[in-house]
This record gives C-alpha cells, sequence and structure tokens, in this order.
C-alpha cells in the first residue's frame, strides 16, 4: 500500500507501507526528511507530526486523548494535524497524503 | 587508515571517564575503525542520529560489538529489524505511552516513600544500593505481574548479564548463566499461569495471549520478559543515580531545582543528555555506505556513541556545562528511530516521583565521593554505589 509525504517545499514522496505499520515507522525506513521520529512513537515527541490533506482527515480514525495533548502543545497546530506514529496502516488509509509539519 | 586516535570502550579506564576520548573522536576520527576490534564508532550528534533513524542501512541484529558466542538469544525487539521489529513493537509500546503510564505515578510515589521512610532518620543512605536500584525493579515487576519477592533474584541475574569484564572482548559463562537464569525464570512464570487460568492484565498477561493469538512465538514471549527485566530497571537506576550524583557536584543546580521545582523536566533532559546511562549501542551494515570519506562495508559493526552526540559542540552551546534549564528535547540518551527507548516514558516518571521525594524530605546532601563504585559495561554506565550523607528540611 502506499501513502505520500509532502515536503514543505512541495517535493512529494511515495512510501509503500505494509498494514500494522505506523506512517512514522514506514516514513524513517524509507528516509523521508523531517520526520525524525526521536521517541519511537511512544506519543511523546511530536516529532512525526504532520498536517493530513483536508480530503483526507475525515478517514483517518480519531486520535486518542494522548495524541490530542501532545498535539495541543505544538505551535503548528492546526484542526487536521496528527502525529504520524498513532496512525497504522489498513485498507482504509490508502493512498493518504500528509504535509510533513516542520519544528515540530 | 592511520588514525592519531585511539579508543577503546572495553577498556576499564575508558569507561571511567570516556568524554575527552569522545571529543577526540569527534573532531579527529568522526568515523573511528578500532585497530583492535575491527568495528566502527560514530561520534558526532548529526551522524548517530542519521544511523539510529536509518534502520534499512544500520540493523539492529546486533546491538553489542563482541564476537558472537554459540549461545542464542531468542528473538528480542531490540535485536530485530523491519518488519518483525514493529509486529513485537506494537505489542508493549500502547502501554508505554506518557497516557498510559501516568496512573502508575501514585504507585511509584506509594514505594517511593515506603523505601525512604526507614532511610531518613539516619542521615545517610547508598543512594543506589538502598533507594536507585529498588524502585525500577519493583515497578517493572508490577507491570509485568510478577512476585515484587523476586526483585532481588531478577536483579541479580540481570546485573549479571550485562557486566564486563576489564579489556575483556567477549560475552563470559557468568553473562551467559544469567541469561539463561532470566529465561527459565519466565518459563516458570508461564507455566504458573497456565495452570492458574483466570486473565491477568498485566504485561506478561498480554504477551502471553498474544502468543495464544500466535501473534508471537514463544521464544519471543520468553524474549520480552528477559528485554523487560533487563532493561527496564539497571537504566533507570543508573540514571536516577547520575541525577544524584551532579545535582551534588553542581550544587547551584541543586539550589536551582529546589527554588523552582517546575524545572524537574528539564533536569531530567539535562541529565540524559549530560550523563545518561546508554552510551553506545550496536548496528550492523547492511549495505556499503560512505561516510566522511571512509567506507563502512556490509557486514561491518558499528558502535553508535549516544553520550558523545549528547556533548557534540556542533549540536549545543556549552556541551560539557551541566544546565537544568536547558530543557533538551532533542538529546541521544534515549536513542531515536524505530527502536528509541519504549520504555522512557515509564522512566521519566519513575525519575522525577523519586527527585519530588528528595527534594520533599532532604535539605542538602553530601555524596562521599572516595566510596563510590561504578558498574562496569562498555555501553551502560553507572553508580553501582553511591553514598551520601544528607540533612532532613525543617
Ligand atoms: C533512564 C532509563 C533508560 C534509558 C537511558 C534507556 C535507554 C534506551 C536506549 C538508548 C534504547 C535504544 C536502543 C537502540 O537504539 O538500539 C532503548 C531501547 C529500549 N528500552 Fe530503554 N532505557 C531506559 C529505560 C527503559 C525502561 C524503564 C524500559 C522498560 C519499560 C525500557 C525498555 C526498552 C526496550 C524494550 C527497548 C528496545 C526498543 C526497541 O528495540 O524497539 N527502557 N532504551
Ligand atoms: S515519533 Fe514521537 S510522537 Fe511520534
Amino acid at each position: 500500500m502506499k501513502v505520500t509525504f509532502i515536503q514543505p517545499d512541495g517535493k512529494e514522496q511515495d512510501v509503500d507501507v505494509n498494514p500494522g505499520t505506523t506512517l512514522m515507522e514506514a516514513a524513517l525506513f524509507e528516509g523521508v526528511p523531517g520526520i525524525l521520529g526521536m521517541c519511537g512513537g511512544i506519543c511523546s515527541c511530536a516529532t512525526c507530526h504532520c498536517h493530513v490533506e483536508a480530503d483526507d482527515f475525515g478517514r483517518l480514525p480519531a486520535a486518542a486523548a494522548g495524541e490530542i495533548e501532545v498535539l495541543d502543545g505544538l505551535e503548528q497546530r492546526r484542526p487536521n494535524s496528527r502525529l504520524a506514529c498513532q496512525i497504522t496502516m489498513d485498507d482504509a488509509l490508502e493512498g493518504i497524503r500528509l504535509h510533513v509539519a516542520t519544528g515540530a | 587508515m592511520n588514525s592519531p586516535v585511539e579508543f577503546d570502550p572495553y577498556d576499564y579506564a575508558t569507561q571511567d571517564d570516556p568524554f575527552p576520548g569522545y571529543k577526540a573522536l569527534r573532531d579527529h576520527a568522526p568515523v573511528y575503525r578500532s585497530r583492535k576490534h575491527g568495528f566502527w564508532l560514530l561520534s558526532r550528534y548529526d551522524d548517530v542520529l542519521a544511523a539510529v533513524r536509518d534502520a534499512k542501512t544500520f540493523s539492529s541484529r546486533i546491538i553489542t560489538l563482541e564476537p558472537l558466542t554459540d549461545e542464542e538469544l531468542p528473538p528480542l525487539v531490540i535485536t530485530s529489524d523491519p518488519p518483525d521489529h514493529g509486529r513485537l513493537r506494537h505489542l508493549i509500546a500502547p502501554m508505554l505511552t506518557p497516557a498510559a503510564v501516568a496512573p502508575l505515578g501514585e504507585d511509584i510515589r506509594q514505594l517511593t516513600r515506603r523505601l525512604l521512610a526507614p532511610l531518613l532518620p539516619s542521615g545517610r543512605m547508598d543512594a543506589i544500593v538502598d533507594f536507585a536500584q529498588r524502585l525500577p525493579m519493583a515497578m517493572m515487576c508490577r507491570l509485568l505481574g510478577v512476585p515484587m519477592e523476586d526483585e532481588d533474584d531478577l536483579r541479580r541475574w540481570t546485573d549479571m548479564a550485562v557486566d564486563r569484564k576489564d579489556g575483556v572482548f567477549t560475552t563470559t559463562e557468568e553473562n551467559n548463566l544469567a541469561n539463561q537464569s532470566i529465561y527459565r525464570y519466565f518459563e516458570t512464570q508461564y507455566q504458573q499461569r497456565l495452570a492458574d487460568p483466570a486473565p491477568r492484565d498485566d504485561l506478561l498477561g498480554r504477551l502471553m495471549a498474544a502468543e495464544k493469538e500466535g501473534r508471537i512465538s514463544h521464544e519471543e514471549f520468553l524474549g520480552f520478559g528477559y528485554m523487560l527485566a533487563l532493561a527496564g530497571s539497571e537504566t533507570t537506576r543508573k540514571l536516577l543515580g547520575n541525577m544524584i550524583y551532579y545535582l551534588w557536584k553542581f550544587k547551584d543546580q541543586w539550589k536551582l531545582l529546589q527554588q523552582d521545582p517546575s524545572l524537574l523536566g528539564s533536569a531530567i533532559e539535562e541529565t540524559v543528555r549530560y550523563n545518561g546511562p546508554t552510551h553506545m549501542m550496536g548496528r550492523l551494515v547492511t549495505t556499503d555506505i560512505t561516510l566522511h570519506g571512509q567506507t563502512l562495508k556490509r557486514g561491518d559493526k558499528v558502535g553508535v556513541l549516544l553520550m558523545s552526540g549528547n556533548r557534540d559542540e556542533r549540536k549545543y552551546t556549552n556541551p560539557d556545562v551541566y544546565d537544568i534549564r536547558r530543557n533538551p528535547r532533542d538529546h541521544l540518551g534515549f536513542g531515536g528511530g524505530l527502536h528509541a527507548c519504549v520504555g522512557a516514558a515509564l522512566a521519566r516518571l519513575e525519575v522525577k516521583i523519586a527527585i519530588q521525594e528528595l527534594l520533599h524530605a532532604i535539605d542538602d546532601y553530601h555524596v562521599i565521593e572516595s566510596a563510590c563504585t561504578r558498574t562496569h559495561s562498555p555501553q551502560v554506565r553507572g553508580f553501582a554505589n553511591l553514598p551520601i550523607e544528607f540533612t532532613l528540611r525543617t
């Protein structure tokens, strides 16, 4: 399955993701710049912060309270903010597009 | 290569103070090959971060640099690569997020108070033996769901499993025996639970359920017990010990923390940056890669020097200054990338509460430096004994 990460300069990178893998893990394994994954996905560092493309945002399962708490502390917090490490790939997410948010 | 720098992480003298050696590596040999042992060392922040983030090139199949012995360890989360790594890690990660561990706070505080109460009247304690080493293993027993009385056995075995002798570059018989004891222990726990089918909502219970559903093998179940017992206690103990040590050594920082306890979170991050327990992790190169003009070949071993990266002057201003206001959120003390410490939120919470309780009880303290001793390992550094004398708050 495929997802697309978009850099602040507009450059796009398609990444293969196996079901069950998180989008942060896939981004790291394929070397997507800007997704640092400092905490390895324990929902504490926000270095996997993305803005999900508006049309795709509704396809995601809702964020858990712990994720929302982290997001609420971010300068670049937007309604479509998500932590890529808290999104697990499944069939419903094929082709989803995410903008890498710089500086957490 | 004719490198002017010599650095041997297996040498006790190096372990006693590795920081000057780290600096020499960063400045003169950022991609260093040990002529003695054959492995490479990466020491600059950017290189270490790039390596831990790039699991494709830098595999975790080996995390120690010693020649492999005959003894096969069962598959561990820390020594697996994707996709196995994610399959294993996802089983425990949701139970270890900050939100998931927060409810343990009350237990941690009770336990901390129980440990401190008998120690306080005498005005002295061994901050490691009497305090720092008890708390994390007791909490790990709680989380795993094994009897608290087993804490001492588990600690003895896990200590033996990671101990390395001066200059010795292999694992020893003692290490292997300790490993076997830990596996046997979790096998016994497993069998006892099979005999008593009451469902248990603890880590071992969930891992057993995962095994039953075919998501992990029995060896992987045992590997989790081993991994958590090992990783969940000795590192946290050492962080707590280091923090007690540096807040004494840099007494103005203790005073600062007394005046403004809200700096505690930042102070913990700064301690993990300045001298966190985990100094080095190993990686295996999977494809030839050239870095700063040196070519690392497929199959080569690499040590990533996390604590050297944390002292890199290319990254941090005045890196050798311990400043509890710094609040470094991007240090490498818990690693980074796919294998970044899954227990970091728990470790932070334990250390936070432990220091809060010390701040609450103690006014001033003194480390008896001549009586301090260290554990020995090229990868995880810290005190084995840390005797202190203190005065209570009135
Ligand atoms: C101050 C305390 C701690 C420090 C400094 C620390 C440090 C680290 C580091 C540097 C790594 C990365 C290893 C690598 O990249 O190869 C790691 C991984 C790990 N830590 Fe910790 N750790 C601490 C506490 C804990 C605790 C309390 C637990 C258990 C709940 C734990 C469980 C683990 C596990 C299971 C891994 C492997 C994760 C993986 O491979 O995905 N650690 N730790
Ligand atoms: S990787 Fe740390 S919050 Fe996502």
